[in-house]
């Protein structure tokens, strides 16, 4: 064999060092004058936190001595946000099932319904969740119902975005033989593109339960019902110890509940 | 549309049809002339393979047949029925009496093999019933059938996505077959299996020509397979029809003249049998 070596010719790589440099120094001015309160930017008062630090690091060190005694107090509260987080979750994956195939290309071939489905989506999700919970509470009254509604439209926007771009995303060459065979669009997707898309789905829904956990534990706070109404509570009085004891809980729920998700995740195919 | 049900005799197979193209053109919305005035007759029960270099606008025919690609200009009648201008329910109609095989397959892979193979049922079955998951015993019995008669009823609960390419490609003879079809076609239906498996699956195709006299047309690569498994060829280049004419017959100067060049050993898959 041999090894006479000719030497390789690479094309040029091109190079954007230009146009890198641009975006680089734009977002640098773009912070920067973020943070001028003249024009408007936040201000950060440095020396406002060395002040008042002392104060802070008293609070930490009260949430470092959790008062366990009030866990039993905690328990019904915490069972009503688990019921909210579970209840919604399940009520927007049946939800999200025909919604996600009218809002993805694949599914839903008519332009004008997929754009009206995904406006609506695109609205519902611009809405902060605490102000959904706010003008539920207003509409329906203190309580566990409105921080369900509440999941439930997050999680229905969470879930119909993901998995509608997700199926957008993947190939489905199985629909034109749906269609050669003559069938019809809702035949195609109930017979071939569901059963090709559920572990997508499956795969949010259980990620909007790890959600509404977290959610739910601070829907509370406008008074939508679960332990977040408990801990807005114990804050109001100081008690420090009690609401550390709620935090640590919220932690192990939330671990538990993402644990079981994960288990259950990488079990779907 | 009875007169297509018609033709469906008792015993569950139907009678084949003729295809007719006249002075077919076909412009892809982007400006591409895939077809330029194509004409042809096929005759009822005929098998028929279509040749020609990429991009010659072997897939595009193939597929103004059963109106997946509308025909820009011209007319393709199947069986009596006129496809351009057909839409909605009558064009669905019409492809229910139309089977097709894909060379990537197109199976659903996370379902079975028989909601497979049922997909074939599609125009035969109300959506509602689709919809409701319902299917009846008869058309799940012809689902078993069509899966025996190429070999795969063992595979009926097996998830599609877990069969090997010439299994799959079984499976989706099973579901063309299933839809009682009176033409078959056939996209490069070998060109993605070893020399082996693609002589078995032509040889499933010719066996369903003979057995079930069933109109067949494939586009194929491979000269040799097209000269072994159909009488008759059509050569394609450039969107028009350059060789009609005996398969076994076709000259190197037929062939210069659909390759552009004379005819090379790389264009046979040769018997690895
Ligand atoms: N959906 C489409 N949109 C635009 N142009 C297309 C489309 N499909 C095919 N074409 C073009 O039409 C011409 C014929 O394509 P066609 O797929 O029919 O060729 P082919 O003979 O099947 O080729 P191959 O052997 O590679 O499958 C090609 O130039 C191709 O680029
Ligand atoms: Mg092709």
């Amino acid at each position: 064999m041999t090894t006479q070596t000719t030497e390789l010719r690479m094309p040029p790589k091109p190079r954007n060092r230009w146009r890198t440099a641009a975006i680089v120094a734009a977002l640098c001015t773009f912070t920067v004058l973020t943070c001028l309160p003249a024009i408007g930017g936040v201000e950060l008062d440095f020396a406002g936190m060395v002040r008042n630090w002392a104060n802070g690091a008293d609070k930490m060190g009260e949430l470092l001595r959790p008062d366990f005694s009030f866990l039993p107090r905690t328990i019904t509260p915490m069972l009503e946000t688990l019921a909210m987080a579970v209840a919604g979750a399940a009520l927007a994956a049946a939800a999200s099932i025909p919604l996600t195939l009218w809002a993805a290309r694949p599914s839903n071939p008519n332009r004008v319904t997929r754009q009206v489905v995904r406006f609506i989506i695109n609205v519902n999700r611009a809405v902060p969740d605490l102000v959904f919970a706010m003008v539920l509470v207003a509409m329906v009254g203190v309580g566990v119902l409105p921080g369900l509604i509440t999941l439930f439209l997050f999680d229905v926007g969470v879930v119909v975005k993901l998995v509608s771009e997700a199926i957008e995303g993947a190939d489905h060459h199985y629909i034109e033989a749906g269609q050669a065979a003559g069938g019809t669009q809702s035949q195609i997707n109930k017979a071939t593109l569901l059963p090709q898309s559920w572990t997508l789905y499956a795969n949010q829904w259980l990620y909007s339960l790890e959600l509404n956990v977290r959610i739910s534990a601070i829907l509370g706070i406008v008074g939508a019902g679960g332990i977040g109404r408990l801990l807005d509570e114990r804050r109001g009085f100081y008690a420090y110890d009690d609401v550390s004891v709620i935090i640590l809980e919220i932690l192990v729920v939330v671990m538990i509940i993402e644990l079981c998700s994960n288990l259950l995740r990488s079990r779907l195919r | 549309m009875t007169e297509a049900a018609s033709t469906t005799q008792p015993d569950g197979v139907a009678t084949p049809w003729s295809i007719t193209l006249e002075d077919v053109s076909v412009t892809y919305p982007n400006g591409t002339r895939a077809l330029r005035g194509v004409s042809a007759h096929i005759e009822a029960g005929e098998m028929v393979s279509i040749v020609g270099l990429s991009g010659s606008g072997k897939s595009t025919l193939i597929r103004t047949i059963n109106g997946l690609v509308p025909a820009t200009s011209g007319r393709v009648v199947v069986g009596g029925h006129e496809v351009t201008g057909l839409r909605g329910r009558a064009l669905r109609q019409l492809r229910g009496h139309i089977g097709m095989i894909f060379q990537s397959f197109n199976l659903a892979d996370r379902t079975s093999v028989l909601n497979n193979v049922l997909v074939g049922r599609f125009a035969h079955t109300p959506s509602y019933r689709t919809l409701l998951g319902l299917t009846s015993a008869a058309d799940k019995e012809l689902a078993l059938r069509c899966l025996d008669s190429v070999g795969m009823l063992e595979k009926v609960w097996a998830r599609a996505g877990a069969l090997s390419g010439g299994q799959k490609q079984r499976v989706a003879i099973a579901r063309a077959l299933c839809q009682q079809p009176s033409v078959m076609l056939a996209d490069e239906p070998v060109a993605s299996l070893d020399p082996p498996t693609a002589h078995a699956v032509m040889g499933d195709l010719a066996r369903i020509n003979a057995e079930r006299d069933l109109t067949v047309l494939i586009n194929i690569h491979m000269m040799d397979l097209a000269r072994q498994y159909s009488r008759r060829m059509i050569g394609l280049r450039d969107g028009e029809i350059v060789y009609d004419g005996p398969a076994a017959s076709a000259t190197d100067a037929d062939f210069e003249q659909i390759y552009d060049r004379p005819i090379q050993s790389r264009d046979r898959m040769g018997s690895a049998l």
